[in-house]
This record gives structure tokens, C-alpha cells and sequence, in this order.
């Protein structure tokens, strides 16, 4: 399923003008994304939570070719799925 | 990196801010999307936002393990497992300097 599929079917099962439906899978999503941005947890019980993780930079080596390579520092969030979520996936 | 963190209850304030239904509308809303991803996730084994990422489902293996307390060798189940997948577009924008 994607973004276009999952507002639809948000409109469909609330009875709510696809418009509607697209305001709030696109603030449900930029809240997250947002919060992410600025280096803070989400969580969504039920469904699990996001969290930043912080890379520092490394000087790395290529093993193929021996070459001297730069790691720039970097950031990357991390979900983990919820209780509920593991369950009706198992279920 | 701040201590916050932002939960269902922010959420469902934020979209109250942008629609005209009451808190207990936008709730139950809120609550239908997070079904509504969760029955995707298990149906097709993924969900894709553009710009966000992709919450993909995989099945792992039963394999063998051992209680540490115990020392007792179990099996464990076969299961699937959700695992999220970060778009290069988002990746870049919380990567820019």
C-alpha cells in the first residue's frame, strides 16, 4: 500500500471528503517526521516508536581496494515495532 | 538532542488544529490510520510513504535458542517481523548540514 492508497481508504472507512483524509495522513506523518528532525522520540502506542540514532564520522578503508575513505557523521532514526503491532502480525 | 517525545495525544492535537471535528472525531480517525497501516503491513508485507520510508514485514525462521537462565535449549517460533526503511529524500533532509 502507499500514501495515495492509504488516504483513500482513510476517507472510504471514516466517511470523511478525501481532502480531509489527505490533511490527516499528511500532519500524522510530518509530526513524526518533524520530531525526528529535531533529535526527539516518537512514540505511537499500539504501534510502535522511532528513535535518533547518532553516527559519528570515521576515516574507513574501501577493503576492496585498500583506498583511504571518509565516513561523514550522520543521523538515522530507528522504529520498533509495538506489543500490539508484533501481535496482530503473529496472530 | 532534546529529551521530548512526541505521542499519539500531539498528533491528534496537531490534525485538531488543522479540521474542524472535535478531539474525540480526530481520535478515533487517528486510531482507524494506525489500523488501517497495521492491516497493510500485514496484507501486502509493506507500506510505503513517499518521503518517509517503508515499513516492510519479513518473515524469520523458527530457530533455536536457549533461555540464559536456565540454560534450557527452546525452539522458537517462526515469525514475522516489521522493519523500517528510511527514504533517501528524509535520510538527506535529516542529514543536511
Amino acid at each position: 500500500m502507499n500514501k495515495s492508497e492509504l488516504i483513500r481508504k482513510v476517507s472510504e472507512e471514516n466517511n470523511i471528503p478525501l481532502e480531509e483524509a489527505t490533511v490527516v495522513v499528511s500532519t500524522f506523518i510530518d509530526s513524526i517526521k518533524d520530531s525526528l528532525r529535531e533529535g526527539s522520540r516518537v512514540e505511537i502506542r499500539g504501534f510502535g516508536s522511532f528513535k535518533i540514532k547518532t553516527y559519528g564520522g570515521y576515516t574507513g578503508r574501501n577493503p576492496k581496494t585498500g583506498e583511504m575513505v571518509t565516513v561523514d557523521p550522520k543521523i538515522l532514526p530507528f522504529f520498533r515495532a509495538g506489543k500490539e503491532l508484533k501481535e496482530f502480525l503473529n496472530k | 538532542m532534546s529529551d521530548k517525545t512526541l505521542t499519539k495525544a500531539e498528533i491528534v492535537d496537531a490534525i485538531y488544529e488543522k479540521t474542524n471535528r472535535n478531539r474525540a472525531e480526530v481520535k478515533n480517525i487517528v486510531e482507524s490510520l494506525l489500523k488501517i497501516m497495521k492491516q497493510a503491513i500485514k496484507k501486502d508485507h509493506a507500506l510505503l510513504i513517499s518521503g518517509f520510508g517503508k515499513f516492510e514485514a519479513y518473515d524469520k525462521q523458527a530457530r533455536k535458542g536457549r533461555n540464559p537462565q536456565t540454560d534450557e535449549t527452546i525452539t522458537l517460533p517462526p515469525r514475522k517481523v516489521v522493519v523500517f526503511r528510511l527514504s533517501r529524500k528524509f535520510r538527506a533532509e535529516l542529514n543536511q548540514q
